[in-house]
């Protein structure tokens, strides 16, 4: 198992590699760069504007041979204070800085600083976190929670009237655009009813500090039920959103197990030895069919991260979504490639999980 | 079985001729079932038995009807609706959103007094083509590079398998603003060559798997052995058997395409304004909620929902028509 896990994790280094390079390159080729923000100021000159991009270990009109320079400073190989390839020390600079290399880069576990902001890049994503996980969590426990119990009643019953509905307004559900379903949302219990509130995670006025602060959590802390369901307001309209959009495929998948499941031989064994459907159902074909379902909830996970940007972009949620956005809006590349990379991490160590954790409910399969 | 399980109705049993498994449905009177053996006797074509499964679905009848009357609206709608969506006549009521629906403005009007069902209809034609465009390329580029991959196998398919799972990971919005320097910005030609490239891998991994399957069958051994060139195996041989699934993701691809014209112009990415896209026609509808019109955001997203929804269903249906195990 351990070899397995080993190999799998050399396998995906050359991957998410490769993904930063693309990624990095794409974002290069994007008309315009972080300096465009300083073209508002007119007591900017250009030398500035130059030294400043230096210190960023950036071009302003980088060539190929630039954009491998950039990457390489973004990566740890290439030493931007002036030295290439070589640290101050006179090593090469993608050595760990303990040994003589530089202390810039991904490598040495510097992702850069936000251009924008100016804020490292780690502390401007923790900041962010935090909303995301609320409200992709809340989203994913309800939606798996539900796509479990329609796709398994769907199954046990099929055909029926249950299951021809669900699969008809799973199609439905399915097809909505997500922020149109958002904006009807908002439309309906927003502003006709008045019932939910439609921006943001807290309210800014009733919010003792503003949200993700050390002074947010220390009055969450101290008063947590009004706080909380501040949150719990905010969080109604962006988790039926995402949850309707969600269910869907999750719930197909579900049915689509536990059909496959009751179908095996060892539910008609235990329906021929005579063990109540009940018992048949959930302890022989549900706990069966849990296998894949488990792995595609796994799978999901690494999605939570990353936020949704339609979504939080629809409801002004200050999430991961939307800091993406903008930093590609503002050509935050430091930013960009700090969530990007985390990202692909993410889902390659989510991969393995799923695989590793079916192994280790699966006794039938070894590696 | 299949993914999406055979929709069998209660009532119908399988009759074995000849010529492998023909439905009769023993609910219809006798005379009838007959005559349908009758007919299933003089040897229905694959696509005709398609067909046939095909029209049992219902909702998918239903989705191919609105997606054709959607496609007419698409090229006759903008002759024929009496407005120009260009000209900015402004707001005639009080309402700083619009007008909300009248008989002049059958789905009201936007912030600047331009029709919105006007809107809907030019949106058509410009959703629809990204959609169809897109799907196509995407069709043709996946089967190409899913053949030759499956086909040859060894390295050959190392690299394209690799090529494809890079795709996987482009993040869009970068292409988007890359393809605008070339193109120039909110071009629909932009977003067709964007999205077909993009969405090709999923055709392109589904045809190297149904290869891998089909490459040791029978009739390709058969075919090889009397000489047959591999590329006309391929094309010839393997691919007509595999074009089911591929059909099916096909349409998946263009409803997929379809939302993400919507989702990008709605982010400021997609379509520029000049132009009416069903996404950018309600993009900035949002900062008007507050004022009560729902209209504006109503119905090019509606547009949008049954286009999509119409074309899922199609494709549920063409999953079971083409799946030669489903029984009518």
């Amino acid at each position: 198992m351990l070899t397995y896990v080993a190999r799998r994790i050399i396998q995906a280094i050359p991957v998410v590699f490769l993904i930063a390079v693309v990624s990095f390159f794409l974002m290069q080729q994007a008309p315009g760069g972080p300096q465009l923000a300083f073209n508002q100021n007119h007591h900017i000159t250009t030398a500035q504007i130059d030294s400043w991009l230096k210190s960023w270990c950036l071009e302003r009109d980088p060539g190929v041979v630039g954009t491998i320079r950039e990457f390489a400073g973004w990566l740890g190989v290439w030493n931007c204070t002036g030295g290439g390839l070589l640290s101050a020390h006179g090593l090469p600079n993608f050595l760990p800085a303990a040994l003589g290399g530089g202390t810039n880069g991904l490598l040495h576990g510097d992702f850069g600083f936000s251009i924008a902001s100016g804020q490292p890049v780690l502390s401007e994503i923790l900041n962010r976190v935090p909303a995301t996980l609320i409200l992709m969590g809340v989203s994913w426990v309800i939606w798996v929670t539900m796509a479990i119990l329609i796709g398994v009643l769907a199954a046990v019953k099929r055909y029926s009237v249950w299951d021809q509905a669900t699969t008809f307004f799973s199609y439905i559900f399915y097809s909505l655009p997500t922020f149109w379903l958002g904006l009807i949302l908002i439309f309906i219990f927003g502003v006709a009813l008045r019932w939910f509130p439609v921006q943001g995670i807290v309210d800014t006025r009733a919010a003792p500090a503003p949200f993700a602060t050390d002074a947010y959590w220390a009055a969450l802390a101290k008063d947590p039920i009004p706080n909380l369901f501040d949150i719990g307001r905010h969080l109604v309209l962006p988790v039926i959103t995402l949850v309707a959009v969600s269910i869907a495929a999750d719930s197909r998948f579900v049915r689509s197990a536990m059909l496959d499941s009751l179908s095996q031989d060892y539910v008609r064994t235990a329906r021929a030895k005579g063990a109540v459907e009940r018992s048949v159902i959930f302890r022989h074909a549900f706990r069966n069919a849990l296998l894949p379902i488990l792995t595609n909830v796994a799978l999901e996970l690494a999605f939570l991260f990353s936020g949704a940007i339609v979504t939080e972009t629809v409801f002004t949620w200050p999430g991961m979504g939307r800091l993406y956005f903008d930093a590609v809006n503002a050509r935050d590349y430091f930013l960009v490639m700090g969530i990007l990379f985390i990202g692909s991490i993410l889902v390659v160590i989510m991969n393995l999980v799923a695989d590793v954790l079916y192994a280790w409910a699966d006794p039938r399969i070894r590696y | 079985m299949t993914s999406r399980d055979d929709p069998a109705p209660p009532g119908s049993t399988v009759f074995v001729t000849g010529q492998g498994t023909m439905p009769v449905d023993i609910a219809a009177p006798a005379d009838v079932a007959a005559a349908d053996v009758e007919v299933a006797l003089e040897s229905l074509g694959q696509w005709q038995l398609a067909w046939r499964r095909f029209k049992r679905h219902r909702m998918a009848l239903f989705g191919l009807a609105f997606l054709a009357f959607a496609v007419l609206v698409a090229i006759i709608g903008p002759i024929v609706w009496p407005y120009d969506p260009l000209i900015i006549p402004g707001v005639s009521g009080t309402n700083p959103g619009g007008d909300s629906p009248s008989l002049a403005h059958l789905m009201g009007t936007d912030n600047n007094g331009r029709d919105v069902l006007q809107m809907v209809v030019n949106g058509a034609r410009i959703s629809m083509t990204i959609g169809i465009t897109s799907m196509l390329i995407a069709g043709f580029v996946g089967i190409t590079v899913g053949t030759l991959a499956g086909y040859f196998g060894g390295w050959v398919d190392n690299v394209l398998m690799r090529v494809v799972d890079t795709f996987f990971a482009i993040p869009l919005l970068f292409v988007i603003l890359v393809a605008a320097a070339f193109f120039g910005e909110g071009k629909v030609i932009s977003l067709v060559l964007i999205f077909g490239l993009l969405s090709w891998p999923l055709i392109a991994r589904l045809i190297r798997a149904q290869f891998l399957s089909l490459r040791e069958v029978d009739f390709v051994e058969a075919a090889r052995a009397v000489g047959v060139s591999d590329l006309r195996i391929a094309f010839r041989d393997i691919l007509p058997n595999a074009i089911g699934p591929i059909i099916v993701a096909m349409t998946l691809i263009m409803a997929n395409n379809i939302i993400l014209e919507a989702f990008v112009s709605y982010l400021n990415f997609g379509i520029s304004a000049d132009q009416i896209s069903w996404g950018n026609a309600l993009a900035q509808s949002q900062n008007y909620l507050v004022f009560g019109n729902w209209w504006w955001a109503f119905f090019p997203g509606i547009a949008i929902a049954l286009t999509v929804i119409a074309i899922n269903f199609i494709g549920d249906g063409l999953r079971d028509a083409l799946d030669p195990r489903t029984r009518l």
